[in-house]
Order: C-alpha cells, then sequence, then structure tokens
C-alpha cells in the first residue's frame, strides 16, 4: 500500500502530472504514466520537527500540538510552466525547480530560499519575476526566480504583514495594474497594491471564519472566489469592493461529512455541529458553460456548480467516489479533472471527464495511474500511516479567554 | 515600571494568603457591583433616567490587572463584522439622530492602548465636536475606563460639556481595526506608552512594526498624524526609525510638536505619563503626518 499525494497539478496543455508525497516531488507523462521528473528533499519525511515538548505549568501535562512533518506543503507552476515552485515544512524554504523537458530528470532546483516562519502559500507576480510567499506568522515575502545566491533569512524583509496567521496569497492584475490579495485566519480578505504592497486598497468582508482560500481565473480576473471554515464561499468583485454571491454549501454536502468533521474532543458538545472546511476551489471553463469546483476537505466528492453570467450560481452535479479527496487539479485542455485520493487501493487518483454537460469518470487513465503509483517511494502497512492529509480545519479559532 | 521595594514581610503564610484572598473577593465584588450599574446604563440608553446614576469615580485599585496582554491569541473579542455593522448609538447616544437612524458623527480619534482613559478624558473637552475612542484589550481596564466615563457623563449631565463624544471598547487593535473604521476615517491616532516587549523575539508583538503602520496609514486621512509618546529609549528609537522607514509617513518638527495641544495633552494627562513625571523619568515624543499616495496606487 503506498501513502496519498498531497499534492498533485496537471499542466495547461493536459501532458505532464506534478504531484507530492510527503517529502518527494515527482514528475510524470500523463499518458503512459512514465516517471520524468523527481527530487527528493534529503531531511528525512518522518523525522518531526517542531513539535511542541513543553510541559503546561498550570496543570503540569504536556502541550499537545500537532506534528509538523518534513512535508512538501505547496506546489504551484509558473504561469509559462517554465518553473516549478514549492515550500517545505522541514527548513521553513521555499524551493525554485526549473523545468526541462529535454534532460533526464526535468526538475533542477536552482534555488532554496530559507524563510523564518513556516512559509504556507505562493504566488507569482506577472512575468514570473517573483515568488511571493506567505507565512504562519502573517508576513508575505518577495523572493525572485533567478538563479542568485539565497538571502540570509534574517535579511528579507516582509512586504506586507498581517497580525494573524496568513492562508492564502494571490497577486494578480486589474486594468495594467498589479494587486496581491491575502487571507488570514481572523476572517479577512486584504487587497494591496503591488509591488507598493504598503498601500491597502481595502478588505473584503464577509467571512464569519478563518479564510483558506483564494482563486482567481485566467477566465475572469475581476472576480474573486473565496473560502474557508463558514458554510458558504464568496463571489466578489473585488476590486469595487462588491460581495456578488454567497453560495452555501452545506445541505449539498451535509451526507458527505462524518465524524472527522466534529471538533477536537476537548471543544466537542452536544450540539457541535459537523465542521466545512474548503480545501480547495477551482473553476474550469468549457464551450458553452462556466463551472465552479469546490473541494470541502475530507470528503468524497466534489461539488460543481455552474457560475451564470450575472454572477448567480447554481448547483450542477456532486461528483462521488469511495474515498476522500486530497487535492484536485483542472486539465482545462481535456476538460477533465484529475485528483488525489485516499485510498488503500494501488490506484490514488482519479480522472473525471466531462462529456455531455456532465463530469464522469474516465477509466482511461487508469493504467497510466497505476504506474504512477507504483513509483511512489512510500510503502505504509496501513491507513493508519498516512501523514497529515488534512489540516485546514485545525485554523479554526477556538478562543478560550 | 520597576516596582519599587517591598517592605520586609512580618506576617506568616498563612495570614498572608487569606487576606489576598479576602483582596480579591472585595475586588471582585466592587467590580460586580459596578458591571450591574453599567449594564443597566448601557441597556437603558444614557440620556433616559435610571435607577442607578453613579456619579463616584470608580477606584482603579480595585481593577488592576497585569500590564501584558497577548496580541496573537484569540481572545473573546467582541468587533464587528465590517464596518457597515459597527454600532455606534450606544457608545455615542448624543450623536444619534434616532429619526434618520444614523450617527450625525463619525469616530476620528483613536487612542490605541488606551489604559486607564486619562488621554481620552481629556481630549474629549478640547475636541468637544469629534468622537473619541480608546481602545484597550484588558477587560478589566476596560470596565474601568467605561465606569470612569459613566460616573463623568452623570456628574457633568447638567454642564455645557457632557463628556458625551469619548468612549471606550475593547478590542485588539493589531488585528481588527479594519472592522471598525473605515478607509481614512481617522484624522488622529495615539499610541502613548506601549508594551516596550523588550525581548527581540517579541518583537513583532509591538504596536509600531513596519507592516503593522500600513494599517495605520489605511484607516487614517491624507495629512492625519500619529503620535507616539514612551519613556523606553529604545522603543522610541524603535518607534522612529519603522516610522521613518514607511513611505506613508513624514516626521513632524519639533516646533510643530511645540505648538500643538494634543502634544502637550499626551505628555501631561496620561496616567502613565504621569507615573514617570512623579518618579522623575524621561519622556519621548515622536509625531508623524500621513502622506498622500503614490499617483499609481489605489
Amino acid at each position: 500500500m503506498k501513502h496519498p499525494y498531497q499534492i498533485v497539478i496537471v499542466n495547461k496543455a493536459g501532458t505532464h502530472l506534478f504531484t507530492s508525497v510527503k517529502n518527494t516531488v515527482q514528475v510524470f507523462e500523463l499518458a503512459s504514466g512514465k516517471k520524468v521528473g523527481e527530487w527528493i528533499d534529503d531531511i528525512s519525511p518522518d523525522q518531526v520537527t517542531h513539535q511542541n515538548t513543553q510541559i503546561s505549568k498550570k496543570k503540569g501535562e504536556p502541550i499537545m500540538s500537532q506534528p509538523i512533518y518534513n512535508h512538501i506543503r505547496s506546489l504551484l507552476l509558473t504561469g509559462n510552466e517554465e518553473y516549478l515552485v514549492g515550500t517545505t515544512d522541514s527548513d521553513k524554504s521555499t524551493i525554485i525547480f526549473h523545468v526541462d523537458f529535454t534532460g533526464e530528470n526535468c526538475l533542477t532546483l536552482s534555488k532554496r530560499q530559507v524563510l523564518a516562519k513556516r512559509p504556507c502559500s505562493i504566488s507569482f507576480d506577472a512575468g514570473n519575476e517573483n515568488v511571493v510567499v506567505a507565512d504562519k506568522f502573517g508576513d508575505v515575502y518577495s523572493i525572485p526566480i533567478d538563479t542568485n545566491e539565497p538571502v540570509p533569512e534574517k535579511e528579507l524583509a516582509p512586504i506586507l504583514g498581517h497580525v494573524s496567521m496568513l492562508s492564502d496569497v494571490l497577486v494578480t492584475s486589474y486594468k495594467g495594474k498589479q494587486f496581491i490579495i491575502t487571507g488570514d485566519r481572523d476572517e479577512h480578505i486584504r487587497i494591496s497594491n503591488y509591488p507598493k504592497s504598503y498601500v491597502i486598497k481595502n478588505f473584503l468582508f464577509g467571512h464569519r471564519e478563518f479564510v483558506s482560500d483564494l482563486y482567481v481565473s485566467e477566465h475572469d480576473p475581476s472576480v474573486l472566489i473565496s473560502g474557508g471554515g463558514d458554510d458558504f464561499i464568496c463571489l466578489w468583485h473585488w476590486f469595487d469592493n462588491e460581495l456578488l454571491t454567497k453560495v452555501e454549501l452545506r445541505d449539498l454536502v451535509e451526507e458527505y461529512l462524518h465524524d472527522g468533521h466534529l471538533p477536537p474532543a476537548r471543544f466537542l458538545t452536544e450540539d457541535s455541529k459537523k465542521e466545512i472546511s474548503i480545501a480547495k476551489i477551482s473553476t474550469l471553463k468549457t464551450d458553452d458553460s462556466y463551472f465552479l469546483i469546490v473541494l470541502v476537505e475530507n470528503t468524497r466528492c466534489l461539488l460543481v456548480f455552474e457560475i451564470n453570467d450575472d454572477f448567480t450560481v447554481t448547483h450542477n452535479q456532486t461528483i462521488t467516489i469511495d474515498n476522500s479527496i486530497v487535492d484536485f487539479s483542472i486539465d482545462e485542455s481535456n476538460k477533465r479533472i484529475i485528483a488525489s485520493v485516499d485510498t488503500e487501493s494501488s490506484q490514488l487518483f482519479e480522472a473525471f471527464k466531462y462529456e455531455q454537460g456532465k463530469f464522469s469518470i474516465d477509466s482511461s487513465l487508469e493504467q497510466s495511474f497505476k504506474s504512477v503509483t507504483d513509483a511512489n517511494p512510500f510503502d505504509v502497512e496501513s491507513k493508519s500511516d498516512f501523514q497529515q492529509l488534512y489540516y485546514i480545519n485545525s485554523m479554526r479559532k477556538r478562543s478560550e479567554h | 515600571m520597576p516596582k519599587p521595594p517591598q517592605p520586609p514581610c512580618t506576617k506568616d503564610k498563612e495570614t498572608q494568603l487569606r487576606e489576598q484572598q479576602e483582596a480579591e473577593i472585595k475586588r471582585r465584588a466592587y467590580r460586580e457591583n459596578k458591571q450591574n450599574a453599567r449594564k443597566k446604563v448601557k441597556h437603558a440608553r444614557f440620556e433616559e433616567p435610571t435607577d442607578v446614576s453613579p456619579v463616584d469615580l470608580p477606584r482603579k485599585r480595585f481593577y488592576r490587572q497585569r500590564a501584558h496582554s497577548n496580541p496573537f491569541s484569540d481572545h473573546r473579542l467582541d468587533y464587528p463584522n465590517s464596518p457597515d455593522t459597527m454600532d455606534w448609538s450606544k457608545m455615542y447616544p448624543n450623536f444619534y439622530d434616532s429619526e434618520l437612524g444614523k450617527m450625525t458623527s463619525k469616530v476620528e480619534i483613536a487612542d490605541i492602548g488606551c489604559g486607564y482613559g486619562g488621554l481620552l478624558t481629556q481630549l474629549g473637552p478640547s475636541f468637544p465636536e469629534s468622537l473619541v475612542l480608546g481602545m484597550e484589550i484588558r477587560v478589566q481596564v476596560t470596565q474601568y475606563v467605561e465606569d470612569r466615563i459613566i460616573a463623568l457623563r452623570n456628574k457633568h449631565a447638567q454642564d455645557d460639556y457632557k463628556y458625551d463624544n469619548i468612549s471606550v471598547i475593547r478590542g485588539n487593535a493589531m488585528k481588527f481595526l479594519p472592522n471598525f473604521f473605515y478607509k481614512s476615517q481617522l484624522s488622529k491616532m495615539f499610541f502613548c506608552f506601549p508594551d516596550p516587549h523588550f525581548k527581540q523575539r517579541k518583537h513583532k508583538a509591538r504596536i509600531i512594526t513596519n507592516t503593522l503602520l500600513s494599517e495605520y496609514a489605511y484607516v487614517l486621512k491624507e495629512g492625519g498624524v500619529i503620535y507616539t509618546i514612551t519613556d523606553v529609549e529604545d522603543l522610541h528609537n524603535w518607534m522612529v526609525q519603522h516610522l521613518d522607514e514607511h513611505p506613508l509617513f513624514e516626521r513632524l518638527s519639533k516646533e510643530w510638536e511645540d505648538q500643538d495641544k494634543c502634544v502637550e495633552i499626551m505628555y501631561n494627562s496620561t496616567e502613565e505619563g504621569q507615573k514617570v513625571t512623579r518618579n522623575k523619568g524621561s519622556k519621548w515624543v515622536a509625531c508623524y503626518r500621513r502622506l498622500p499616495n503614490p499617483e499609481e496606487c489605489v
């Protein structure tokens, strides 16, 4: 049995699959399942760092914190697909790879920039000159994509900061100007000018719980879609500070929620509700429709909506499989969704193709997915060895004082 | 502030403990009593007659709380979802037009970390047409200021100036300022004797940092002023360095400080400032003006 992949990305042409399992990045040809690139972080994946070992002064019990494994936390291709950029939990760094399919291994690490605090999300500015990285301490840094030596982390100065844990960052353009959008654990979405990010444009108020995912489609950069710990996601005309639509999810997703969605034991009460956290938001444009696809963390379904011309949103379909979906990526060229699945089976991916108005399981990639899974270096005994596939809901605030 | 040396202890431990417990019970009873009075006033609206009209100023010793609070922790705070949903009418009832159903004025002056409210009670009468808000993160200290304002309003109910333009709120300004104030709403922000957070790794907890200054610049209007004062020279240098570095702020001259009445009030009126004077300590002042945004920015 293999350990599930925490990240999956398909390139725009739909020819290659970029994946990450634990501390390893692997690249495959999608059609054949042939491995064409690999990079392994030399810090062991099972070595737990940053685990809190303090003893509580008041109770005399150890303070339990979630262990941080040495995993790759985020992965993103630049717009021109010349670079693949990720972040590591091990040494809190941003890793920049040059992607070149002519070589034996398509990944060449061109920079490893260590940060002071654990990075959690990345984006690129126009022209793909800089990676913009957000960290868990609330700061955002800009790191040039070049082959220069990394800067000592003490010399890096943040380009903006929140007094809150950041969850996502996006650089986007509107009428020729660039802006940086940041989401945090205190329900805030902030819009700042870029590169002069000390000038805040405005805040978008609408979320009641943490924000975990910000999404802007290439097809319409004026619309921001945001989700987090609420039962709804929001569509915004972010530049005009206008909330277009709130899409309610609870009724649609309720039957796919399970005990894993209840609050941790010490916060559990009789009327605790199962909690919804947004793992991923994306869109897919076909000739006649514009689909919004939403993954609620640790569910075995993808919610598919149609975004209408007046920005109303209607539920179109719920794609379901037998096991929870960890991550998914849109293969726009082939009108396909490729999902990484939390399963004990020998096939850790699933593809869904859009045909005649519906998404349905595409079995044509089965062989390819089996080869990909065979190349996964992490054999495990049982499901209980799967590490940290779902962590977004831990951002939820449970104030005690 | 360093504590004055304690007299040598003559009582045995048990007596000490008992006395401490008794004192705590007394403090709690006092605060509960005040809380009931406060609740009645709050619910009844200020201008209506109430059976409880405290005119005695509250006594500070019943509200003492340790001087530090962690700005990063998730305190159980009440804050509005956005400035649109903030209800100011209960806090400034005389500035609420009940026929139009809206406020006649907006908060323009904010004292961030207002402590026991010494600055508020001086700024209020100096700017009777402006709404002045104190923000304080410590619960009991906030309650003290609330009780102080209630008592002042009752005491001066028949006077020309009624202390009706000052109010206080418990909040974390480092996190939630944009939930209270619109862009460019404020004309003055005060940072008086902030927590110095001496340790290097605690520097992000300081109230003036490069990244937080961008948020202050957001709520301040062009030409608005940030006032800072501290008795810790290191902290003064830190604040000056960061404000100097920030492209949206420009330091105001010594001459400007000398003629500005707020600087004078800030120098003399806060509890912390008076304590520094009593201990013959030094006070450092720095004031900065909010510059216009660069042309290409929105």
